[in-house]
């Protein structure tokens, strides 16, 4: 898992045209990577990966990042040398005074590392100040200025702020390495071609003892390895340079040539303070880079629902197929009765007792000599019988909430064959007062329109 | 009988025609596609509905046709004098014989589950009286010898269903009662906990399809949470711009940005809508609501402002506090040191923002103008009140479609009820809701976990509204 693999999932994701199913089917089939996330994701995009466009936008990334990185490498490592020549140059009248640099190889790396260790701890926050105030981020902003080509690529690309700290970060600590690999350089250059008068020199009270206790504490990781490279009480005593009188003494001209054994100690330094320290943030950047890049998986766009699609069951509750769609016919019937007559030859009730069928005829005011009841609980052979008792002019009481079944219309076509007129009417229920409701009634008047039997009458 | 052939229970929803069958399959399978009207016969073939997970069926339900010519089919099965043990074999010869006879091609549909196996679920309908024509599908139901239990189902007001349960009581183990226009999770739950009971080997696939059900339905309210969370985010940050000629912009240019603005958040708002639907399965929602046209209830007007969002006072108040929480953290980086004064500093600030940032959408800025390319440009949004009137319709519409049920077809009224507010936003909430916006509104890159953390601030604003369990709070049933 690295940067690229970041970005191939960046465009992965951007361009992904799968499934919910092939999702799932994916998270299905791939149980050695169930429960660990930043693993499904990675096996997923190994999987997928032929489906990105060329070229890939994580080599434009890294192609980029890495010809910037160099560019920085290079103008840092120059920048370092020069700064060691121009710390170390000596015009021969007045020594090297070695507090200078050991300002640049211990004291500026101790506070830009300081800095570092804080910006690593805010390196979460989306607007850290401590890594906007690296050289780095503003160099990198400086070439991006300049025309390129690849950048035109990069210009929607969205890295996630967590990650752009972090390279940022671990960008500075290489950055700052080959700056103070220059300045190793032009010491050890300076040296080796030039004899340089080392001395020390301070405005405040320090005395010689003083001043090597001081040294002998910065030298503490090597001092007992390389006790040579601590400058002895006698050295410091022997170079410590006032400048009043715009001459050097006596003492230090007769040392002159030990004066130069300072090189060793701010070799190593360099070598530790400027080189070995920055090289061990160098990596704990590293490990920092790589987990931004482990959370920042999680948080791409489309990957939590990547994610979420492969570990989370697909339940569907739908039909397997679409239904034929239903047309419903208009509800005019033309063979309406708006009224009753005062009389039939039959009273007859679909589904209805013949007590209550008494009722609804006496409430309606029809007289009939005869009520039967029809369907509901009788046998087909009792409707039968009826309907060959049946003559001239039927009324037929329905129960309008009840929709008419192809029973009923079977009945009802078979008694058209034995009388002149059937009146079809739907009633409400008792509590209703027979009062039936017009969308029952349209309900009635569509399944007799399917009928449409001259005969067949609908009381509305 | 071919009932050994599937190993996962199966159920047929069966009755008389119009009683509501098609409504409780939609309503138990949440599919918003199943055709329902108060015409008989709109259902024709029988139509499976399989509770699927990861392709595997858990249980499957039948929408069927109703009986039709049931008197004919008993008295057909009648002609057969069997023992109890063999009835069911003469319901099977009934289907084979037929199979092709056009007159019972309803009964045809409706018995060949029930003869595969299939559980019966008898639908009848409480609100209107019972009637001894239905004695005969009932008996034809006991000839197959299948477990059944019925169901009473209350299409209108009126109730019937002592009579119907003394009735049913004779032919079936086991009445329910159930309304799929208002039932919410819990009575679909305890539906399917009936269902189960009907054979003992259905009780542990329909006890995990239940537990997988629940999860569902939990996942469908974590899914419209970041829905909605990305819909404040996005809407509150997004940036309009229009090229111009000049360094100067005339009126139209200025009105023709704002429109696109305008246009470009209502489609945010009309496309997580649909995403909404969809996460409920509400494909085919039929909606109204007074969103499109810029004018009574609009989403900009002080109007809804003061329904949806936050009335000005409101605002002031919160802006106050979440300026002073800033401010606080001022002082404590300073320990203290400032006397608090970074705290009043920030009230101060926050209030006056709040004040003059509630009509204000955003500021129409002309941009490029060194660099010789000139644009209009509008937003972030700076109108305070603007993410808690998209949050509070959003929030309104989840609940409504949560709420529906799939039996519904008409056209669902989204005009929110005017104390909907104090239902879901408190003092504390607005605090918190408060410190998002002001995230979303700074125009900068948003951290991943912000956004889930406001998505699970949701989320609990959700289920305070829709429930744990699934059962609605009382809401105005606005359809």
């Amino acid at each position: 898992m690295n940067l690229r693999s970041y970005l191939d999932l960046y465009s992965l994701l951007q361009e992904d045209t799968s499934t919910p199913e092939e999702r799932r089917a994916f998270g299905l089939s791939h149980v050695t990577v169930k429960d660990k996330p930043i693993e499904q994701l990675l096996a997923w995009m190994e999987e997928h990966r032929y489906q990105l466009k060329k070229p890939l936008l994580s080599e434009a990334f890294s192609s980029t990042l890495y010809s910037v990185s160099l560019t920085l490498v290079a103008i840092a490592f120059v920048l370092g040398l020069l700064s060691g020549i121009g710390l170390l140059s000596y015009n021969g009248h007045e020594p090297v005074n070695v507090i200078y640099f050991m300002s640049m190889v211990i004291f500026v790396p101790l506070f830009t590392m300081t800095l570092t260790l804080f910006s690593m701890l805010r390196a979460n926050s989306v607007q850290s100040l401590l890594v906007h105030i690296s050289p780095a981020f503003w160099m990198e902003r400086l070439l991006q200025l300049l025309p390129h080509k690849t950048q035109e690529d990069l210009k929607n690309l969205k890295v996630n702020p967590l990650l752009a700290n972090w390279i940022v970060i671990k960008r500075s600590q290489v950055i700052a390495l080959a700056f103070s690999f220059g300045l190793l350089c032009a010491l050890l250059g300076m040296v080796a071609t030039k004899d340089i008068a080392f001395a020390w020199s301070t405005t405040l009270h320090v005395t010689p003892e003083g001043f090597h206790s001081f040294l002998s504490t910065l030298a503490f990781p090597w001092r007992d390895f390389f006790p040579w490279a601590v400058p002895s009480v006698e050295l410091i005593e022997q170079s410590q340079y006032f400048r009043l009188g715009d001459k050097l003494s006596e003492e230090m001209v007769s040392n002159a040539s030990k004066l130069g054994e300072w090189w060793k100690f701010l070799a190593f330094a360099t070598l530790f303070y400027a080189i070995i320290l920055r090289f061990l943030l160098y990596l704990l950047s590293s490990v920092g880079l790589k987990r931004a890049i482990r959370r920042s998986f999680l948080s791409l766009e489309g990957a939590k629902k990547l994610l979420s699609d492969m570990n989370e069951p697909i339940i569907s509750t739908h039909a397997k197929q679409n239904e034929a769609v239903f047309r419903q016919t208009e509800s005019l019937y033309s063979n309406v009765a708006d009224s009753l007559d005062a009389s039939y030859d039959l009273v007859l009730g679909w589904a209805i007792p013949k007590e209550q069928l008494t009722v609804i005829s006496e409430s309606m005011k029809v007289i009939a000599p005869r009520h039967y009841e029809v369907g509901g609980a009788n046998t087909l052979e009792e409707d039968n019988e009826v309907i060959h008792l049946s003559h001239g002019e039927i009324l037929l009481f329905v129960k309008a909430w009840e929709p008419p079944t192809m029973d009923f219309i079977d009945f009802l076509e078979a008694l058209t064959k034995y009388v002149d007129k059937i009146v079809v009417y739907p009633v409400g229920t008792m509590q209703e007062q027979y009062r039936p409701r017009e969308k029952e009634i349209d309900v009635w008047a569509r399944k007799l329109s399917t009928l449409n039997h001259k005969k067949v009458w609908l009381k509305r | 009988m071919k009932a050994a052939i599937s190993t996962y229970p199966k159920f047929a929803v069966v009755g008389h025609p119009n009683k509501g069958k098609s409504s409780i399959v939609a309503s138990l399978a949440q599919d918003d596609t199943v055709q329902i009207s108060d015409t008989p016969g709109t259902t024709t073939k029988k139509r499976s509905f399989p509770f699927k997970v990861d392709g595997k069926i858990l249980y499957e339900l039948f929408d069927t046709p109703g009986f039709q010519r049931a008197r004919k089919v008993l008295a057909w099965l009648e002609q057969h004098d069997v023992s109890a043990n063999k009835k069911h074999e003469v319901v099977q010869q009934f289907i084979n014989q037929h199979k092709n006879d056009p007159q019972f091609n309803d009964e045809i549909e409706l018995l060949e589950p029930i003869m595969e196996g299939a559980g019966i679920i008898y639908v009848v309908d409480g609100s209107r009286p019972y009637g001894e024509e239905y004695e005969a599908e009932m008996e034809i139901l006991r000839w197959t010898g299948q477990p059944s239990m019925a169901l009473i189902n209350h299409i209108d007001e009126t109730d019937y269903s002592e009579e119907w349960k003394r009735a049913l009581g004779h032919y079936f183990r086991m009445v329910r009662t159930y309304n799929p226009m208002s039932a919410n999770i819990k009575d679909h739950i305890s539906i399917l906990e009936s269902m189960a009971q009907l054979k003992e080997e259905w009780i542990s696939p329909v006890k995990a399809s239940i537990k997988l059900f629940e999860n569902y339905q939990e996942r469908m309210l974590q899914k419209s949470s970041e829905v909605i969370a990305k819909l404040v985010y996005v809407s509150v940050s997004v940036v309009e711009k229009l090229p111009i000629p000049s360094d100067e912009a005339s009126d139209e240019e200025k009105k023709k940005i704002e429109d696109n603005y305008k246009n470009r958040l209502r489609r945010l708002e009309e496309d997580t809508q649909k995403k909404i639907e969809d996460i409920w399965n509400h494909e085919h929602l039929r909606k109204q609501q007074p969103l499109l046209p810029f004018k009574g209830m609009d989403l900009f007007s002080e109007e809804s402002a003061s329904i949806f969002g936050l009335t000005r006072k409101e605002l002031l108040v919160t802006a106050a506090t979440s300026g002073a929480i800033t401010g606080a953290g001022i002082d404590l980086l300073f320990a203290g040191h400032t006397l608090l004064l970074g705290a009043a500093a920030g009230a101060v600030v926050g209030t006056v923002g709040a004040y003059f940032g509630f009509n204000e959408l955003s500021e129409v800025k002309i941009l490029g103008k060194t660099l010789g390319k000139h644009y209009l440009q509008m937003g972030p949004m700076e109108n305070r009140n603007f993410p808690y009137i998209l949050l509070g319709r959003a929030i309104w519409h989840t609940v409504q479609v949560a709420k529906r049920s799939h039996a519904k077809r008409g056209v669902v009224n989204l005009a929110m009820d005017s104390s909907f507010k104090e239902r879901w936003l408190d003092e504390s909430l607005r605090k918190s809701l408060e410190n998002y916006h002001k995230k979303f509104r700074s125009g900068k890159e948003l951290e991943a976990e912000v956004l889930n953390e406001y998505g699970k601030l949701i989320q609990k604003i959700l289920e305070g509204l829709i429930g744990n369990e699934g059962s609605l709070k009382q809401l105005p049933d606005t359809h």
